[in-house]
């Protein structure tokens, strides 16, 4: 060496170790427990979308890269995690070119299209999975295991049926590969502990969440309950890996506050009131979407221009102080307490009431379909009538999804037998279940029907409950057959034009409830 | 208060190298270069010219206006030129060049003690002028403005600053080691100057050697006190320092003394112990010679002027090759990429070895690897981690200035960001994953900012 031949540089002349691929390895490595959980839990095909998903988001970047004469980037890490939070956002059954779309539009459309790692406006993954579920609505909300297909618990939230919490929080439950609450926790806390992602947005999205949800959800602070919304739907997901995306999220803390709330109440609304299970992805993505809205207005001022800048210089001010804690926060913590409290009392007041009010509803369903019955009376060994002939929780074969509720026998004032009244559901209909009442006189034929439950399309499977197509059924004995146009031989029931699934759902019920009354019943006595 | 302030990065601390080496004079042989600019201010006056002799301490240029300084030769013989010389910024500056004799002789009156309890407030400064001390953490501010704030009633904190966060650095570990009452002494004149302030000696923790000694060096003296502070970069920044003890965040616009406080490095002190004592003046100071290419890392006294490559040399040269002096450069076949004056955090890099020390240089970091070049390898877009905004000590949000900087958009960069109030302390840069270039991104943006001011304030 001689003089002058020294390396020239700007200070600082040393740099920390962290780097982007280190960040993007400890983000994957993060993510493992769940992906682990998801591939033990629903076997080789998992593991083969984790893999197809990833491996196409690296070769999509690589070849973008090539085509458009830019360095390769694929190095940084940022694609082979995209590819994976994609591929664990997915139901396990899908076909393997699903996360293959998924992948390449995440990374070319959402990602390369707006300049790469740091240019992109959404969060790139989320964007793949939206894309997804618009175009492949029908495959992607098909969650099947070992090849039975139901639904997920977000829908079974959603449609007010019970769950199974402990199933979603293992992650055993029928939901997409990422889904064991447990496996996500723990690598969303690891990254927590490590500054990589930002407390102020994690738990700003599951409080904003959590308190709509309480607030709105109709059974206040019901744990149970909350902690079921809080399980299913991508919601730790969403709030742990999603909305922490650095480049999609504001710089400020209060940016970052604002940012977590939004999603957590946005995330809440589509939940209660939109579609149940994909509420997630679009309330974090409307977060990115305000993130430079909320970057150009809030920013955080130096510490020498902010309120308590001189406060060390006040002699009062040098005693600790607890921080004090915001008053409108305060308010707001006690008012959502207060109401929360109400509404969990309310429901629990009403609970009851709702239920007998359910029970005379079915009651006075029954009167309507056996009219001259006094009163009902149960039948000996109805349950293990019902719970035998039972098979996962469907009636016999041929009746599609139906489900016998509840049987009884019909009395005269004198208190003699005149028939059977019955509660059947279809969870085949149009739009969620339906539930009827029936009525067979002491022969076995039918005196009529009356619906409990229908929410059918107005003006097309709502017409089901007039009498045109209800009367259809009184009087038949046998298992029957739903044609198109006229019925001309017993045992044929027109169908309702333009309403084939409710036409379906309803006569599969009635005939379920015959060949009950037939072949359980009658066989017992 | 907690004894730090918010913010800050842990950069490896590296001080073992040299952190027990103790402080030893170094008497150069060569010639020896006086830059007439050493200090934040006004370029002092030459007042000797060619030919003329010179003594050890002996006024060489003089203070020219309010902000400037004295200097003052340290060592003797004649002068040589007065001429433009290459110094460490890398520009030619004018400089005065002294043929040194090699006898250090010098004026008998210092080693009489001078007592001080006669001195008036007039005196102590006049001397701290006379001697040409400026601040020597680094900046260069000219000591004696310092000391003289608006109101110095409204002074409540006189901090000596020994927290020395830069890494490598170990100097003032060592002569707060050795030198404890002397420090302990110009503190005590300095706090003469401001009746109603309170002397804290601030030592970052990872030097217990030195609280030890200057614990013992205060007492039991009333008005002064010695904190431990939590080892974190940029602990020793004057800003940091006065967010510590004095709880306060002041604007770039304002000095330390509009929030009652004076902030003096512990070199400094020491300086001035010597001036108003001994009326020694400024031409020698603590430095560090360090870095995983010097052979013998250590501490040293020594005297402005003296070449880093002479110094370098004299102390076992470069590691794994041999040093030689060629016409005044360092001549060696070892491996040597970087080398800062200063630490590496915001030390200046200089290519060649070949240019004088001044007087506020602090250290010499010879390093055999260059980590800039290999974190260039690792450059990625910005990833808004928000790491930046996290570790400044300013509270300010890099990753958006950097890119209002970037667009070019300086008016977002100065009124929204507050990108002014930068104090160029690296943090952002060292912790940045995508290892982005911020600070230098922020130096670059203040200069076009103030060339603009300048031409604006020109145009009217």
């Amino acid at each position: 060496m001689d003089a002058g031949m020294m390396n020239l540089s700007s200070a600082p002349h040393v740099r920390d170790k962290w780097t982007t691929p280190f960040i993007m390895r400890v983000v994957f490595l993060s993510l493992m427990p769940a992906t682990i959980v998801g591939c033990v839990v629903y076997g080789w095909h998992a593991a083969a979308i984790v893999a197809v998903s990833i491996v196409a988001a690296v070769l999509s970047e690589w070849l973008f890269n090539k085509i458009a004469h830019k360095p390769s980037t694929i190095w940084d890490g940022s694609a082979v995690v995209t590819g994976l939070l994609l591929a664990l956002s997915l139901s396990p059954s899908l076909p393997l070119y699903i996360p293959i779309i998924g992948s390449v539009f995440a990374i070319v459309v959402a990602k390369c299209c707006f300049g790469g790692l740091g240019k992109n406006f959404i969060n790139p993954a989320l964007a793949g999975r939206c894309f997804l579920l618009i175009s492949f609505g029908r495959i992607m909300n098909t969650f099947a295991v070992d090849g039975i297909s139901s639904a997920t618990p977000t829908a079974n939230l959603a449609a007010g049926k019970a769950v199974n919490l402990t199933s979603m929080f293992l992650g055993t439950s029928n939901a997409v590969i990422g889904s064991s609450i447990l496996a996500l926790l723990v690598g969303g806390l690891v990254l927590w502990s490590m500054d990589i992602i930002h407390g102020q947005i994690c738990f700003s999205v599951l409080g904003g969440f959590t308190l709509f949800i309480a607030l709105f959800g109709g059974q206040g602070f019901d744990p149970t309950y909350l902690a079921a919304q809080l399980c299913g739907g991508g919601v730790v997901m969403g709030a742990f890996f999603m909305a922490t995306d650095y480049v999609t999220s504001p710089v400020s803390r209060l940016g970052q506050f604002i940012y977590g709330c939004t999603i957590g109440v946005l995330g809440g609304l589509f939940r209660l009131y939109g579609s149940a299970a994909d509420s997630f992805s679009y309330s974090v993505i409307i977060g990115n979407l305000l993130t430079p809205l909320i970057d150009t207005y809030i920013v955080e001022k130096p510490f020498a221009y902010r309120k308590n800048a001189l406060r060390g210089l006040d002699p009062d001010s040098r005693k600790p102080r607890y921080k004090r804690i915001p008053k409108p926060v305060i308010a707001l913590t006690v008012i959502a307490a207060i109401a929360g409290v109400a509404l969990s009392g309310v429901y629990s007041m009403t609970k009851d009431t709702i239920e007998a009010q359910k029970e005379a509803a079915k009651l006075e369903s029954y009167k309507v379909v056996a009219a001259r019955a006094d009163s009902f009376r149960a039948i000996e060994k109805a349950e293990e009538m019902i719970s035998g002939s039972h098979e996962n929780g469907v009636y016999g074969s041929g009746f599609g999804r139906v489900k016998i509720n509840a049987v009884y026998e019909a009395v005269d004032e004198a208190g003699n037998p005149i028939g059977t009244v019955m509660s059947i559901t279809s969870s085949d209909g149009f739009d969620g279940d339906v539930t009827i009442a029936l009525g067979l006189d002491a022969d076995g034929k039918v005196t009529g029907i009356a619906f409990t439950e229908l929410h059918e399309t107005p003006g097309m499977g709502m017409r089901a409950d007039e009498e045109s197509f209800k009367g259809q059924f009184v009087e038949q004995d046998s298992v029957l057959t739903l044609v198109k146009g006229e019925a001309k031989n017993d045992g044929e029931i027109a169908a309702i034009t333009g309403a084939s699934i409710t036409s379906t759902a309803v006569t599969n019920a009635v005939s379920a409830g015959i060949h009950f009354y037939q072949n359980v019943i009658k066989g017992a006595n | 208060m907690k004894n730090t302030f918010r913010g800050g990065v842990h950069p490896e601390e590296k001080k073992k190298l040299s952190r027990d080496v103790p402080l030893r004079l170094f008497d150069p042989k060569g010639e020896m270069v006086f830059p007439l600019s050493q200090h934040i201010g006004k370029p002092a006056k030459a007042i000797v010219k060619k030919g003329d002799p010179v003594l050890v301490g002996q006024l060489i240029a003089e203070a020219d206006g309010f902000v400037s300084a004295n200097i003052h030769s340290s060592c003797s013989g004649t002068v040589k030129a007065v001429e433009m010389r290459r110094v460490l910024t890398g520009q030619m500056a004018d400089c005065i060049v002294i043929d040194n004799d090699g006898q250090f002789t010098g004026k008998e009156s210092w080693a009489a003690r001078d007592d001080g309890g006669t001195l008036s407030n007039n005196d102590i400064l006049q001397r701290i002028q006379d001697a040409g001390i400026v601040g020597l953490g680094g900046a260069g501010f000219p000591t004696h403005v310092k000391l003289k704030p608006k109101d110095p009633d409204a002074i409540r904190w006189v901090i000596a600053n020994g927290a020395e966060c830069e890494p490598y650095l170990t100097c003032n570990d060592q002569l707060m080691r050795s030198k404890g009452p002397e420090i302990v002494e110009a503190l005590e004149l300095v706090l003469r100057l401001f009746p109603n302030a309170e002397g804290v000696i601030c030592i970052e923790n990872n030097k217990p050697e030195a609280i030890k000694e200057m614990k013992k060096a205060v007492g039991d003296r009333a008005r002064m006190k010695v904190k431990s502070m939590i080892t974190k970069y940029p602990q020793g920044g004057e800003r940091s320092l006065i967010e510590a003890i004095a709880g306060a965040n002041y604007p770039a616009s304002q000095l330390p003394a509009d929030v009652g406080c004076i902030v003096c490095n512990v070199g400094t002190l020491y300086a001035i112990q010597r001036a108003v004592l001994y009326r020694e003046p400024l031409f020698s100071q603590v430095f560090t010679l360090t870095g995983e290419a010097v052979s013998q890392p250590g501490n040293y006294i020594v005297r402005d002027g003296t070449s880093f490559a002479e110094l370098v040399e004299a102390a076992g040269g470069l590691k794994n090759g041999t040093n030689a002096m060629v016409g005044g450069g360092l001549k060696t076949d070892a491996k040597a990429v970087k080398a800062l004056v200063g630490g590496p955090m915001m030390g200046i890099a200089i290519g060649s070895l070949d240019v004088p020390i001044q007087k506020q240089n602090n250290g010499l970091t010879v390093l055999d690897f260059d980590p800039v070049e290999e974190a260039e390898g690792l450059m990625t877009s910005c990833l808004h981690c928000g790491r930046c905004s996290t570790v400044c000590p300013m509270g300010l949000t890099p990753q958006l200035m950097a890119e209002a900087a970037e667009l070019n958009n300086l008016e977002r960069y100065e009124k929204k960001l507050y990108g002014l109030e930068c104090i160029q302390c690296g943090s952002c840069s060292f912790c940045c994953p995508a290892k982005r270039p911020l600070t230098q991104t922020f130096k670059k943006a203040k200069g076009e900012i103030m060339a603009k001011r300048q031409r604006e304030g020109g145009n009217k």
